[in-house]
């Protein structure tokens, strides 16, 4: 017997959810391709509450955070409206005394939640996964579940905040000084910081630096990337090497190599991907380019920031000013969060799960460890003591089934009730006034100028010109492919892709708002990216020229 | 002939402070932008200088001071000089001359408006900041009053207030520059206050209108909590707030008293949208062409109409807190609008 369809409030259900909300919008950026159940679990459960707490912690007056819902590997979102004006209004006077803290000390509690949260991974690490006895090891994997629920809770009271401070920053720009955040001089105002995932980079590119000095520049140079790490033990400075390597990972190798999954290996586990960082810096030799970068940056923003300034009149200054840097803080929040936040959690809830699917294996109940990942909490916890009186494997083979078939057709972009359409659909995604949603997943719409007789239009994420060979990138894995000078065109980019903007000149992504990963960190590398072109990656074909002006939001496809 | 000591305001601007004083200057600059402000003229400080001289009163205040110098730095002498100098000066009346230029005045006034024995608001205008000599006369009617009440606001330079402050400042006891303005009272059905700043943010993009019944003076001394209506400059957008008006203040006999508002009009707004968005009109224009925030005062008229019932009487800077007090008050109040887009 069955009893019900579907999982209520996980796995979409058409006739309840429609009658909920006539519009669920599928986050390509995250869900695409399709998640395993067990990340879906994870992710539709506990991204929901980590919104809805922090629009409720903020006291956001017009959205209670976003619903979420499960639907063939897709995750779809859809706003949870305030609905009243009376109840806009109560809110909004709360939400004057609930965004004071974050004004005034904006990162004693950025700080605060960091420590707060890597200490909860450093007590997860303190269980050794393969030695504990299963109720440890449940144990384990329960708190794994409430670090990833305190963590969304984290992630979105911090990206409610900050986000409203930046869009904030982004009007008063508009009002005192005539720029948005499509214009070159405002995105000069908020690059040029340095954040955790940078300082990664760099240590990365210090590897390199040792490598060369070990003499070990050929072992990456004439082997494969996947080789790399058995060639390097078979010598004794290639040994020593990774001896140093690995002590770097075990501090900042626990990321995802895709970010919202789990079912590829962490850094830990497998360093092909750092390793094969090292190689492209050893390649392309010279000094850290991020280093003269930043500083030219760096640069720049001092000058605009007293341009802009000037033009502020002189008594609104004393607001502006600190505005300003809480606006600044946007960049950096959305990549250190990244690292702190998602990528650290995921590579926390791989680790438990798989000592679980260890154990499982053992037991008889699945037949591999990663199949796991088809099973989601519930029946883990069912079998997470005797998982020798169960077999899942039925679960497993099911869902894994569904899993293949996923991967084969994409997933629509929108589920619509019916009469309800796409453009409707964007229009309460705007008025919902989300910073979330209006910063992160709508963007600004580019602007058609046939005078160019550009291929493509989109808008400016990070200002600047570059001509280049395209490179059409799907999925994390194909990323080893781009070589240095490529103009990268993808549907969208997160940061598990940044050590690669090292590399090439420009970037075309089909979707992207001014806080969006491949905008953020374009303009640390002082590399145009032209966003929201929607066809890019349809109509660019790797190994074509094409140039990007993105001042203009111009993309030219030189040879067609 | 004595020099000129009277002025009508269009013959006033800015410049004028020193010779009529800082209200008369306004008055005559806002006559010169166009703007309604009652009818009336200035008497300038040398009006004041000529009836010392020739009434006798300022040689009698030079000795008074002459023989109590010693004594001036105690409080209670103070209040003493200040009774006694006002009584010299409030005894004495204007010399013929001077008796007749202003008559004269008076009477063209009455003229011009149709009205014998039109009632005047006879206001202090000093050419510095002085605190304690603001003495005002409302509802005066009648040359012998009018008269009398010049004497009165020239006497009133000698409170005992002024007179610390001009110890204090180490200035001219005996001199107190200062000129008189006579301008029409206004029939006020409901004056108020106008800045184009909010005062406690410093948020330019506002106009707050401030209101009561009856004249200005219950809104301008914060003895009421009038109506309040704060309109964005750049949409028009209009948070009004109506107070419960207890007390209004209206025209006695002579002078002015505070009286009870009718109950029907207690919770009605004092103003109707056309006459608000006047107001708030003239004042952007006005901070426009001065470049600098302003903080005026309205009358509306009860026996005119829309829009010539619309008088001003005073217009400077505004004072508003620049270095906000609490910058972060302020973000949060800019972040919770961006909601409301």
């Amino acid at each position: 017997m069955k009893v019900y369809d579907v999982v209520p409030g996980l796995e979409f259900d058409a006739e309840r959810d429609l009658a909920q909300s006539p519009a669920w919008f599928l986050d390509a950026t995250h869900s695409v391709p399709p998640w395993t159940p067990m990340f879906g679990w994870f992710w539709i459960n506990f991204c929901r509450h980590g919104m809805q707490y922090g629009a409720e912690k903020l006291s956001l007056p017009t959205v209670h955070g976003w619903d979420w819902r499960f639907m063939n590997g897709g995750g779809y979102l859809t706003l949870l409206l305030v609905k009243s004006e009376e109840e806009k209004q109560r809110r909004e006077v709360e939400f004057r005394k609930a965004i004071l803290p974050l004004i005034k000390d904006y990162d004693g509690i950025w700080n605060g939640f960091v420590k707060e949260i890597l200490g909860r991974y450093e007590k997860l690490k303190e269980l050794d996964v393969d030695t504990a006895s299963n109720i440890e090891l449940l144990d384990n994997f329960e708190e794994t579940i409430n670090t990833c629920r305190r963590m969304w809770e984290i992630h979105m009271y911090m990206m409610y905040g900050t986000y409203t401070a930046y869009i904030l920053f982004e009007n008063m720009c508009r009002e005192l000084v005539g720029i948005d955040d499509t214009s070159p001089s405002f995105h000069r105002i908020v690059s040029g910081f340095d954040n955790k995932v940078f300082q990664v980079d760099r240590r990365l590119w210090e590897f390199s630096k040792i490598a060369s000095d070990m003499g070990l520049d050929d072992v990456f140079l004439k082997n494969e990337e996947v080789d790399i790490r058995e060639k390097l033990e078979e010598s004794d400075s290639g040994h020593n090497f990774l001896k140093q390597f690995r002590e770097f990972l075990n501090e900042d190798g626990w990321r995802m190599q895709r970010m919202s999954e789990i079912n590829l290996p962490t850094w830990v586990e497998d360093p092909t991907p750092a390793l094969s960082m090292v190689k492209q810096f050893i390649q392309k030799g010279g000094s850290f380019n991020l280093d003269e970068e930043r500083k030219k940056i760096s640069v720049e923003r001092a000058e605009t920031e007293k341009e802009i300034l000037a033009k502020v009149p002189s008594e609104q200054r004393a607001w502006f000013e600190p505005l300003m840097r809480l606006a600044q803080k946007s960049g950096i929040f959305s990549e250190e969060h990244d690292h702190y936040l998602d990528l650290y959690t995921h590579a926390m809830m791989r680790r438990s799960a798989l000592g679980l699917g260890r154990r499982f294996v053992k037991a008889g109940a699945i037949d591999d460890h990663e199949d796991i990942f088809f099973l989601i909490p519930d029946e883990v916890r069912r079998a997470g003591i005797n998982p020798g009186q169960f077999d899942l494997r039925y679960i497993v083979d099911r869902r894994r089934a569904e899993w293949l078939e996923w991967q084969k057709t994409p997933n629509p972009p929108a589920i619509l009730a019916e009469g309800f359409d796409l453009d409707q659909a964007m229009g309460v995604l705007v008025k919902s006034n989300d910073p979330i949603a209006l910063k992160v997943v709508v963007g600004s719409m580019p602007q058609v100028r046939p005078e160019l007789k550009a291929d493509l239009y989109g808008t400016c994420g990070s200002p600047g010109v570059a001509e280049g060979t395209a490179r059409v990138i799907v999925t994390e894995d194909e990323l080893h492919l781009i070589k240095a000078g490529d103009i990268l065109v993808a549907a969208s980019t997160s940061p598990s892709w940044t050590p690669v903007f090292s590399m090439i000149s420009g970037v075309v992504v089909d979707r992207g708002a001014s806080l969006s990963h491949a905008a953020i960190v374009g303009r640390e590398y002082g590399i145009p990216v032209v966003m929201n072109v929607f066809e890019g990656t349809t109509k660019i074909q790797s190994g074509q020229r094409i140039r990007v002006d993105a001042n203009l939001g111009a993309v030219y496809i030189l040879d067609k | 002939m004595a020099k000129k000591w009277i002025y009508w305001f269009d013959e006033l601007g800015a410049d004028f402070n020193d010779l009529v004083g800082k209200k008369c200057a306004n008055l005559g600059e806002m006559t010169k932008l166009g703007m309604r402000v009652p009818p009336g003229f200035a008497i300038s400080v040398d009006g004041y200088e000529q009836f010392m001289e020739e009434s006798g009163a300022g040689k009698e205040i030079q000795s008074y001071f002459h023989k109590n110098s010693a004594m001036m730095s105690q409080v209670g002498k103070q209040v003493e000089a200040s009774r006694e100098i006002r009584r010299i000066i409030e005894s004495k009346s204007l010399p013929n001359e001077m008796a007749q230029e202003l008559r004269h005045n008076y009477q063209t006034l009455c003229h011009q408006q149709g009205t014998p024995d039109l009632a005047v608001a006879v206001r202090s205008s000093g050419a510095v900041s002085m605190p304690g000599q603001m003495e005002t006369y409302l509802n005066v009617r009648g040359k012998t009053e009018l008269e009398r009440k010049v004497t009165q606001v020239w006497a009133s330079a000698f409170t005992a207030r002024a007179i610390a402050f001009r110890l204090e400042k180490k200035m001219d006891i005996a001199k107190a520059p200062i000129g008189v303005a006579v301008l029409k009272m206004v029939n006020a059905k409901c004056a108020g206050v106008v800045l184009t700043v909010l005062p406690t943010t410093g948020d330019l993009s506002k106009v707050v209108v401030e209101g009561n019944w009856g004249l200005g003076e219950s809104v301008v001394s914060g003895e009421i909590t009038p109506d309040q209506f704060i309109v964005d400059k750049a949409c028009g957008t209009c948070e009004t707030t109506i107070s419960q008006k207890t007390k209004m203040v209206c025209y006695g006999t002579l002078g002015t008293r505070v009286t009870r508002v009718p109950d029907e009009l207690k919770c009605a707004p004092c103003l109707n949208p056309d006459e608000l968005s006047e107001i708030v009109r003239i004042a952007t224009d006005v901070e426009t062409y001065f470049n600098v925030p302003q903080d005026m005062e309205w009358v509306i008229d009860r026996d005119q109409s829309f829009p010539a019932n619309l008088y001003w009487v005073q217009a400077r800077p505004a004072k508003y807190s620049k270095v906000k007090q609490n910058d972060s008050q302020y973000l949060a109040d800019l972040m919770s609008r961006i909601f409301r887009m």
